[in-house]
C-alpha cells in the first residue's frame, strides 16, 4: 500500500505546527473571503501569493512550496465552506456557486430555520471534503485519464443534459421557465465568440467585448431584486421578523439531507475533475437532481433542506474534484486552481505528470492538510453559524443598505467597472419586475453559465469532425448523456399523454 | 444590544470600505499635473486584466522589486482594470489619462494584435502610449502528443498541406489571438493558405494542452516556457519553437522555424508603457529607473522565480521592435482575412 504510506508522509508533513497554523490562518481567511461577496477565491488567493510568499521567504524551496499551498489551498476550500453565508441569510451569493443555495437557503431563513440551512451547509460542505480528499487519494491516476477523453463532444452533451433537466428550476409554469432559459442564452451570446473571434452584439462598446458578468447578474437579480421588492412592496414592518427557533439542525433535518449530501458530494467530485466544468456547475446539477429524486418536488424553492444540503456539498467536493486534473496533469479547470497553479511554479514546482514523482512531500503534504482544514471548517464554522444567523434579525432598514452595499462593493471588486454597477442596478429592476410576475429566475441564470459553454462546445467538436454532426452520436459518452437528455424531457411528456399521473418518486 | 454592537460593527467596516475607495480615487486625480521633481505622489501600475494573469503579474514584479531595492521612493500600487481583453482600460489610457504621468500600463503583444484586427477591435494601439521597456519574453511552440505520427515540422506541414481537413489545431485563445498567430505563422512561412488551416479555441493554455493529451487536437500552438514539464514527463513532442535562437532547458533539441527554413519568428513579449502625453521628465524618469531595475539581482531573482527569461529593451529599442512586430501580425492578420 504505497498510498497509505505517502499519506501517512503527508501528514507528518501538515502537522507540523507551523504548517497546521498555515492551514487554519488559510481557512479563517477563506471563510471570511467566501462571505463577502466579490472578493472571490480568485481574487483571494491572487492577492495573498505576496503574503504567503514574504512568510515562508526563510524557508527552503520545497518546504515553503509547501506551507504557501497549504495556506492558499485554505483558502480556495473556505471559501467554498463561506460562500453559503450571505446566500442563505441575505440572498446574496458571495460566489457563483452559491448562487443555487440561495433559493431554498433564502426561503428557509426567511421561516425562522437560518440556523439549520447554515450548519447543514456547514456539515454537507465537511462531508463532502472528506469524500472528495478520499476520491482524490484513490483516483487521482485512473480519473485524470477519464477526464482527458472528455472532448468538446462530450462537454456539448453533458450540458445539454443540464439545460435540458431546467424544468427543475421552474415555478409554477413550466412556460414561464422556458422563457427565462431562451432569455438567459440569449444574454450568453453578447461578447467576443471564442470559436470564431467575431464580436456579437457588442455595438463596438469595449466593455461588452467580454460578455456580461455572470455575478454581477446573479447578485443583481437575486439581492437587488429582493431588495427593490422589499422597497417597491411597502412591506418593510409588514412580516414579522422570523424568530430563530434553534441553531442546530433538527433529526429530521438530518436525515432528509442524508442522502443530498451524499449524491451532491459524489456528483459535485466528478464534475470537479472535468477541467471545462466546475463549482458553479456542479451546484447546479445537485440541486436538479435533487428535485427529480424528491418525493415531494414542489416544495423546492420554498425552502426545502435538500435544495441546501445538496448544492452547498456538491461545490465543496467539485473544489476537491478541481485538484485532480491540477495535480496530475497541470491542468487548472477553474481560475482559482490556475492560480494556485501560477503559485506553485513561484517555487519552481510545476504541477503535472511528474509533480508526484519529483516533489511528493509537496503534493501529500498538501493533500494531508486538506484533512486538517476541513475538520477545522467544521469546527470554526459550528458557534459561527449562531453568530451569523443573528443577522437575520437586524431590522429591514438597516438591512436593506448592508445588502445594497455588499452587492455594489461585491460587483465592483469582481469587475472594476462602473458599467457592471449600472448593469448590477437594471437587474435588481429587472429581476424585481420578474419574481412580481412569476417568472423564475434561476433558469435564467443557468442559461447563462451553460450557453456559452454548450455553444462553444459544439462547434469545437463541429470544427474537429469537419461539420460532421455524427460525432455527438458516435461518442459513447456523448451518446449517453445525449440519450438521458432525452428521456429526461420526453418521459413526462409521453406519461402526460397517456393520461397517466406522472410519477415523481423515482427513488429507489 | 448585541443587534446594535452587529450594526456598528458592520458600519465601521463599510466605512472602512468606503475610505479605501475614496483615497483612492483622489490619489488619481491629484496625480494629473506635472511639476519640476517628478515624482511628488504615489504611482499606480495598471494591469488591464483581473488580479492573477501574465500582465498582473508582471505589474507586481516591478512594483515590488522598485520598492525592494529603493529605486523608486515613492509607493507603487498596481491596479487591475479588466474589461475586453484589455481594449476597455486602452480606450480610457490613451484619451482621458493620456497626461497622467502617474499612470503607467504593463501589457503585452494583444496591444498590437487588438488594434488590427477587425472584430473586437481596440480603436487605440502602442501609438497611442510612450512605450518605456520590454521587461521579459517568451515564444510560441508547436507541440503534438508523444505518439503521434509527426516527428518533425516539416512532415506535419507536409501532412496539412495534403489535406488541411485531416488535422486540428488546438491554442488557448481566441482565432485572431496570439495561439493561433503563432500556430498557423509557420504554415504561412511554407505556403498554406492559413485559413484553411483548422483551428479550435480553447478556454486557455491548460484546456488546449488536455485537448492535445486526450486525442481532442492533433496539434497545439501554446507557450514555450508552460510546455518543458510535459517534454520531460515524455507526453508530448515539440516540433519547432518560434525563437530566433534555441531555447536552453527542456526545449534545448527543438529547432526554430528560421533552422527549418522558414522565414517566421514570433517573441511573446511584456513590458511596460506611459501615457501618449507622458513629459519628458516622467519618460527620462523611468527609462533610467526600469533599465537600472533590469540589472539588478533582485530583478534576476524574481524573473526566475515566475519563470520567465529576460530580456531588456530599452524605450528606443522597444518603439522599433514594437514597430517590426506589428508588420509581422499586420500581415499574417491579412493572409487570414482578419485584418480590419
Amino acid at each position: 500500500m504505497d498510498t497509505i504510506k505517502f499519506l501517512l508522509d503527508g501528514f507528518t508533513v501538515a502537522l507540523q505546527w507551523h504548517n497546521l497554523l498555515f492551514a487554519l490562518v488559510g481557512v479563517i481567511i477563506g471563510t471570511a473571503v467566501g462571505v463577502l461577496p466579490g472578493i472571490g477565491p480568485m481574487s483571494g488567493v491572487a492577492l495573498l501569493i505576496p503574503v504567503t510568499a514574504t512568510l515562508t521567504s526563510g524557508m527552503p524551496t520545497d518546504a515553503a512550496a509547501a506551507s504557501s499551498i497549504i495556506l492558499l489551498a485554505g483558502v480556495y476550500y473556505g471559501a467554498m465552506y463561506g460562500g453559503s453565508t450571505t446566500s442563505i441569510l441575505l440572498n446574496t451569493p458571495g460566489e457563483s456557486s452559491s448562487v443555487v443555495t440561495a433559493l431554498d437557503g433564502y426561503q428557509m431563513a426567511q421561516q425562522g430555520r437560518a440556523g439549520a440551512a447554515l450548519s447543514i451547509a456547514a456539515i454537507g460542505s465537511f462531508i463532502a471534503g472528506i469524500v472528495s480528499l478520499i476520491g482524490l487519494v484513490l483516483l487521482a491516476e485512473p480519473l485524470s485519464n477519464i477526464a482527458l477523453e472528455f472532448g468538446p463532444a462530450e462537454y456539448f452533451s453533458l450540458m445539454l443534459l443540464g439545460l435540458a433537466a431546467v424544468s427543475g428550476l421552474a415555478g409554477k409554469s413550466v412556460t414561464k421557465a422556458l422563457i427565462m432559459t431562451v432569455f438567459g442564452l440569449m444574454l450568453g451570446t453578447i461578447g467576443i465568440d471564442a470559436v470564431s473571434g467575431i464580436a456579437r452584439f457588442t455595438y463596438d462598446l469595449p466593455v461588452l467585448y467580454g460578455g456580461l458578468e455572470f455575478l454581477t447578474i446573479a447578485v443583481g437579480l437575486f439581492a437587488l431584486g429582493e431588495v427593490f421588492k422589499t422597497i417597491l412592496e411597502n412591506d418593510t414592518d409588514a412580516e414579522p421578523i422570523a424568530k430563530i427557533k434553534r441553531i442546530l439542525p433538527t433529526k429530521q433535518d438530518l436525515k432528509d439531507s442524508a442522502k443530498p449530501i451524499t449524491r451532491g458530494s459524489l456528483l459535485g467530485f466528478f464534475i470537479g475533475v472535468l477541467p471545462g466544468a466546475g463549482a458553479t456547475l456542479a451546484s447546479f446539477f445537485s440541486y436538479i437532481t435533487e428535485k427529480k429524486f424528491s418525493k415531494n418536488p414542489d416544495s423546492f424553492g420554498k425552502g426545502n433542506i435538500a435544495g441546501v444540503a445538496g448544492p452547498e456539498s456538491a461545490n465543496n467536493a467539485a473544489s476537491g474534484g478541481a485538484m485532480i486534473p491540477l495535480l496530475t496533469l497541470g491542468i487548472p479547470g477553474s481560475g482559482t486552481t490556475a492560480i494556485l497553479m501560477g503559485a506553485l511554479i513561484m517555487y519552481n514546482v510545476q504541477p503535472g505528470p511528474l509533480l508526484f514523482d519529483d516533489h511528493p512531500e509537496i503534493a501529500w503534504g498538501l493533500i494531508a492538510s486538506m484533512f486538517i482544514g476541513n475538520l477545522v471548517l467544521l469546527i470554526l464554522n459550528m458557534p459561527l453559524v449562531k453568530v451569523f444567523a443573528k443577522i437575520i434579525q437586524t431590522p429591514k432598514k438597516y438591512l436593506l443598505p448592508i445588502i445594497i452595499a455588499i452587492s455594489f462593493f461585491g460587483v465592483y471588486a469582481v469587475q472594476y467597472t462602473t458599467f457592471d454597477l449600472y448593469l448590477l442596478l437594471a437587474c435588481g429592476l429587472f429581476g424585481y419586475l420578474l419574481s412580481k410576475n412569476d417568472y423564475p429566475v434561476a433558469p435564467l441564470v443557468l442559461a447563462l453559465v451553460l450557453g456559452p459553454m454548450i455553444e462553444n462546445n459544439m462547434r469545437r467538436a463541429l470544427t474537429i469532425s469537419n461539420g460532421d454532426w455524427s460525432i455527438f452520436v458516435t461518442k459513447p459518452l456523448s451518446l449517453v448523456f445525449l440519450i438521458i437528455a432525452i428521456a429526461w424531457v420526453l418521459i413526462p411528456v409521453i406519461l402526460k399523454f397517456m393520461g397517466r399521473k406522472v410519477i415523481v418518486n423515482e427513488e429507489e | 444590544m448585541k443587534k446594535k454592537l452587529l450594526i456598528l460593527g458592520m458600519t465601521v467596516m463599510l466605512s472602512i470600505m468606503l475610505a479605501a475607495c475614496n483615497s483612492n480615487t483622489s490619489e488619481t486625480g491629484a496625480s494629473g499635473e506635472s511639476s519640476s521633481n517628478y515624482p511628488e505622489s504615489n504611482i499606480i501600475i495598471v494591469a488591464p486584466s483581473g488580479a492573477g494573469g501574465g500582465w498582473d503579474l508582471t505589474a507586481r514584479s516591478v512594483a515590488k522589486i522598485m520598492s525592494e531595492t529603493g529605486l523608486v521612493e515613492k509607493a507603487i500600487t498596481v491596479e487591475n482594470r479588466a474589461g475586453g481583453g484589455g481594449a476597455v482600460f486602452m480606450a480610457e489610457y490613451a484619451t482621458k489619462e493620456a497626461d497622467n504621468d502617474y499612470m503607467l500600463m504593463a501589457k503585452s503583444p494583444p496591444i498590437l494584435i487588438n488594434n488590427l484586427k477587425a472584430e473586437g477591435n481596440s480603436p487605440y494601439g502602442y501609438k497611442d502610449t510612450k512605450p518605456l521597456a520590454q521587461l521579459t519574453r517568451d515564444y510560441g511552440a508547436i507541440v503534438v502528443k508523444a505518439d503521434s505520427p509527426y516527428n518533425n515540422l516539416t512532415e506535419l506541414l507536409d501532412a496539412i498541406k495534403a489535406d488541411p481537413s485531416s488535422l486540428t489545431l488546438a491554442g488557448g485563445s481566441a482565432p485572431g489571438s496570439m495561439d493561433h498567430l503563432v500556430g498557423v505563422l509557420p504554415a504561412y512561412a511554407y505556403g498554406i493558405d492559413p485559413k484553411q488551416v483548422k483551428y479550435v479555441s480553447y478556454d486557455g493554455g491548460g484546456e488546449a494542452i488536455a485537448a492535445l493529451l486526450g486525442g481532442n487536437a492533433d496539434v497545439i500552438a501554446t507557450d514555450a516556457s508552460a510546455i518543458g514539464e510535459y517534454v520531460k514527463s515524455g507526453d508530448v513532442k515539440v516540433l519547432a519553437v518560434s525563437s530566433t535562437e534555441r531555447l536552453t532547458g527542456a526545449l534545448e533539441d527543438v529547432p526554430t522555424f528560421k533552422e527549418l527554413g522558414l522565414d517566421a519568428e514570433f517573441t511573446i513579449w511584456r513590458g511596460l508603457f506611459g501615457p501618449k502625453n507622458m513629459s519628458d521628465e516622467a519618460f527620462e524618469y523611468w527609462t533610467t529607473k526600469l533599465s537600472e531595475m533590469a540589472e539588478t539581482d533582485e530583478w534576476k531573482a524574481e524573473l526566475e522565480r515566475n519563470g520567465w527569461q529576460h530580456e531588456y529593451r530599452n524605450a528606443e529599442e522597444f518603439t522599433a521592435f514594437l514597430e517590426e512586430q506589428e508588420a509581422v501580425i499586420s500581415e499574417l492578420l491579412k493572409a487570414l482575412d482578419m485584418h480590419k
